[in-house]
Formats: C-alpha cells, structure tokens, sequence
C-alpha cells in the first residue's frame, strides 16, 4: 500500500502551481522566434547547467535506469559512464560543437544546409523529428506509469465507470495538458525558467531519497544483493552475458552521438550567450550524465533486495518505493518526478517543434519572409500538436523488449546519421550531399527495419536473434561508410558544396 | 566490499558531487535568469517593430 497522504498531495499541488505561475509569466519577453526557440540566445552557465540536467533527466530515465539496476545490477549504470566521459571530452575540446555554435544556426539541419543543401536540411529534419518523436513517444505512459504505482492509484477503486478504467490515460492527459499551456506560451523562455525550478525540486528529491536509501538499506546490503543475483556480472557489463561487449559498444556509440547531436542537448549550446558558455555548459553539466545513472540504478537494486519476486522489472523500483519511503517524503519524491517529466516534455515538445518549423517547413518560407506573428503561431500549433501526437502514439504503442533499448534504437534512427553528417561538415572537407543523402538512409532505414521486424510474429524471432545492440552498432558503422563511399562517388567537378568554416 | 571500491566511490562522488551543484546552481541560476530577463526586455527597447524578419529560420 503505498504512502501518499494529503501532506504529500499538498506538497505536490503547491510544487504544480510554482511551476505554472513561473512558466506562464515569462511569456511576456516572447517577442518574436528567435525569444521562443532560443530564449534570444540570453543563457548563461549556471541557467544552461540547470536546465539541461533537467531536460535530461525525465522519469522515463529514472525508470530505465532503475531497470538496468534491477536486471543488471551496478553493471546497468555503464551507459552512465560512457554518456560522462563523452560530454566531458566534447565540452572540453569543443568538437562539432564550437564550429556549430560558431556559425549562429538555430538547428543542426540549418548548419548542414551551408554545406550540402537544402534537399539534405529537409531530409535531416524529417530524420531527426521523426528518430526524437518516436523515441519521445513511450515518455508520457511511462511517466502515468510511475505516479500512478507510486501514488498507489492503482489500487484504490473509482467507482465502476470511465476514470476507474482509465486511470493511466487520465494522468497522463493531465501532465501534458499542464505542460502545452506553458510551453506554447513561453517557449524557450518558459522552458529555461521553469527547468530551473525543477532542477531544484528534482534534485532535492533524487537525493533524499537516495540517502534514505542508504542509511535505512545500506551499502553493504546492496552489493550482497547484486553479488547474491548476479555474481561478478552484476559489476562489470563485460562479463554480463545479457550485457557483453557489444552493449558496450553500442552505448559508447549512442552516447557520443546524442552528446554531439541530440536535439534537446543541442539547444543548450545554441542558446547559450556565445561559445565558451556553450562549451562550460557541457563541461560542466558532464558528471551529472553519470549521476543521472547512478542514483536510479541504486534505486533498482534496492527494489531488487527488497521487492517480493514477480514485479515486472520496470515496475520494480516504482513499487519498492510505494512502500519504502515515509508520509511527505513520497509528496517530495512524486514533485521531484513531476519535476523531472514536465522538464523533459515541454523542452522535446520544443526542440523537435523548432526542428519541424525551422527546417521541414523552411521550403515554405523560401523567397517570403513570414513576419514574427506568423512565425510565432506556427511555432505554438506544433507544440500543441506534437503534444496530441505523443498522447496518442503513447496509449496504443506496445512497448517490447527493455525501455533503453527501444530508446537507444530509436534514438539511432537519427543519432547514427546526424551525428556522421555533423562530424563530415565540420572536419572532412571532401564531404559531399551524395555522401550526406547515403548516411541519412542508411542510418534511418537499419533501426526503422529493426522496430518494425520486433513488431512482426514472422521476424520477431530474427530481430531477438540480432538484438538491438548488433543493430544499432550496424546502423553506425554502415552509415560512416555509407557518407565515405557516397562523397567518393560524387565527381569532384559536381561538387560546388560550402564549407561552413571558410 | 572494498573489492567493489569502484562502484562506492562512484557512489559517493555522485552524492557529494550532486549535493553540491544542486545548492551552488540554485543560487547562482537565479541570477542568470534576472540578467536574461533584464537583457530580453533591454532588447526589446531597443527593437520596438520587426514584423518582417521571417523569424529564426534562413
């Protein structure tokens, strides 16, 4: 039976109407796109730091990451690892991202248009809405998932009509609903300002409860429980017979593609006040990649030690936690995820809207300006409508296989091909549109393949076989190929691309 | 337990580390947000009409 009493809710409610206020009142400085989608690139550090922490960690994290703990013990927190080591290389060095914030674009397809054209914007556009939309999609259940486990609404009865039947829609419906109102308002802006509010509210909550759970658990607990399950495996991925070396290799792959392209880490950059600002945001935001792994998969494993056998392994943590924390403390942890799921909505709800209007519909705009109005109501009506998409793409997709496995392959629908294009753009002078075309088919059709071939009784089997690490390592290695064989092609006397640096 | 010494100081580093950032980006995120605004509204002094720059996208 779970916690949640009226001191909880109150502390929920009070949380709700801060963001609310705070979110909606900013809308006064949108003046044009710019202010929208890019807070009129005013961000400095510490607002950067806040607010892609929060944008990145969303309950669906906490919730595969505690997976990962759960079915793999410590050894679950390698993506953590990889996604640091590779934010912290990229801040420092400021690989692709110096000559991207350099350039002054809004999105990556804009800076990919300056070298191999506007046919090639258009398709990473699609590619890139398309890879972030599917992978946002399973955000809104998962998220109705957790409050609804951890609230214990799922086990108090509604009477016998619509809400008792539909006590997950009706959350999830909620929370998107709160989320659209500010996010179409305020945009950018509203997204930076209340990120920060729930940065400090999610963080409050991951460690408090994280330090509950080592005091009243313990340490020494949890190791015995990992030793006691999965034995040496449970630390080290590579002798995990699930993990292996090829999830290693996937995850250093996936984690250096989404710190160098991922749309909503992206943004940061091209929000903050000029480059070095971009660079310290990522430097210095990198430990928080680890932690943000870390904390839920000791929250796993705890549910592995004290959880009765036979909860999903996804439901584990949200039910061991139901349980586990006391009166008020459960209203802090329920803010805290709020906090953490509104973050990351209203920035993807964002940032892929910012993609479709900047770069899909950018044909439209050719030879006319649209006047900052204009430009603003389109922005708005694709929040809004990105917001019915995930409200339906979440009720009937039937999730299969492990949470960050269905993330990490639909993540490199895009990640594979945008993160190859960037890295040609900025450094290999013989890129080419031919070479650009190649790697984004390449790079979406082998992941898009695989999601639908897992869908299908008839290759179910073959996809298990495969698995979504082979897949994905697949995806990019043939698509790095796939841009070096396609600018080969190509005859150097067709070749009239620009280089964005000169 | 201390075999497992990489995993208890990833443990404790991400707790000490967090802790830390949590107060001092707190204070210092509410500074940046009052110069953002104040720099937006100077902004918006300075550019009382646009209407026809075609927004973000070139």
């Amino acid at each position: 039976m779970s916690e949640f009493t009226w001191l909880d809710g109150s502390i929920v409610g009070l949380y709700l109407l801060a963001t609310m206020i705070a979110g909606i009142m900013v809308r006064r400085y949108v003046s044009g796109v710019d202010d929208f989608l890019v807070a009129g690139r005013e961000m400095n550090v510490y607002l950067g730091i806040a607010s892609l922490a929060a944008t990145e960690f969303g309950i669906v994290t906490c919730m595969y990451s505690s997976e990962a703990g759960y079915k793999y013990g410590f050894a679950g927190a390698f993506p953590g690892i990889a996604n640091f080591l590779a934010m912290l290389i990229v801040g420092w060095t400021g690989f692709c991202i110096k000559p991207l914030r350099d350039s002054g674009v809004i999105t990556i397809p804009e800076l990919l248009d300056q070298r191999f054209g506007g046919r090639v914007r258009w398709a990473t556009g699609v590619v890139i809405v398309l890879g972030g939309l599917l992978n946002m999609g399973v955000f809104l259940r998962v998220g109705g998932e957790f409050l609804v486990a951890v609230t214990g609404l799922d086990t108090i009865r509604m009477g016998d009509g619509f809400v008792e039947q539909h006590k997950l829609e009706l959350m999830m419906t909620i929370l998107l609903v709160a989320v659209v109102i500010y996010t179409v308002l305020g945009g950018m802006l509203s997204v930076l300002v209340t990120d920060y509010l729930q940065f400090v509210v999610m963080s409050a909550g991951l460690l408090t409860v994280t330090l509950l759970i080592l005091v009243k658990i313990g340490w020494t607990q949890l190791v015995d429980t990992v030793e006691s399950h999965y034995g040496a495996a449970g630390f080290n991925p590579l002798l995990n017979e699930a993990l292996g070396w090829d999830f290693v290799v996937f995850n250093v792959l996936v984690n250096t593609a989404s710190v160098l392209t991922w749309q909503t880490a992206i943004a940061r950059v091209l929000a903050s006040k000029d480059t070095d600002t971009g660079r310290k945001v990522y430097a210095r935001t990198s430990f928080f990649f680890l932690c943000r792994w870390v904390i839920p998969v000791l929250w796993g494993i705890s549910a592995l030690a004290m959880c009765p056998v036979g909860v999903s392994s996804l439901q584990a943590m949200p039910r061991f936690l139901a349980t586990f924390l006391p009166m008020g403390f459960m209203g802090l942890l329920v803010a805290a995820m709020l906090a953490a799921d509104m973050s990351t909505d209203s920035s993807y709800m964002l940032t892929w809207g910012g993609v479709i209007y900047n770069d899909i519909l950018a044909p439209l705009r050719r030879g006319r300006a649209w006047s900052e109005r204009k430009g603003l109501l389109w922005n708005r009506t694709i929040v809004a409508l990105i917001g019915v998409f995930l409200l339906f793409y979440g009720l009937w997709y039937p999730l299969k296989g492990d949470l960050w496995s269905y993330l990490a392959v639909t993540g490199t629908i895009y990640l594979a091909s945008i993160s190859t294009l960037l890295i040609a753009c900025c450094y290999w002078p013989r890129a080419n549109s031919w070479g650009a075309a190649a790697a984004i088919v390449v790079g979406a059709a082998i992941p898009v393949i695989f999601l639908a071939s897992e869908q299908f009784p008839a290759t179910e089997q073959i996809a298990k076989t495969i698995g979504p690490n082979t897949a994905g390592i697949a995806a990019y290695v043939l698509t790095g190929l796939a841009m070096v064989v396609g600018s080969l092609l190509k005859p150097r006397t067709m070749t009239a691309d620009k280089d964005p640096q000169s | 337990m201390m075999q497992h010494w990489f995993w208890l100081s990833a443990t404790v580093l991400v707790v000490v580390w967090y802790s830390s950032i949590t107060i001092y980006v707190a204070v210092r995120g509410a500074v940046d947000i009052k110069h953002m605004l104040a720099a937006l509204s100077d902004n918006r002094r300075k550019q009382p009409t646009d209407d026809q720059s075609g927004g973000a996208g070139k």
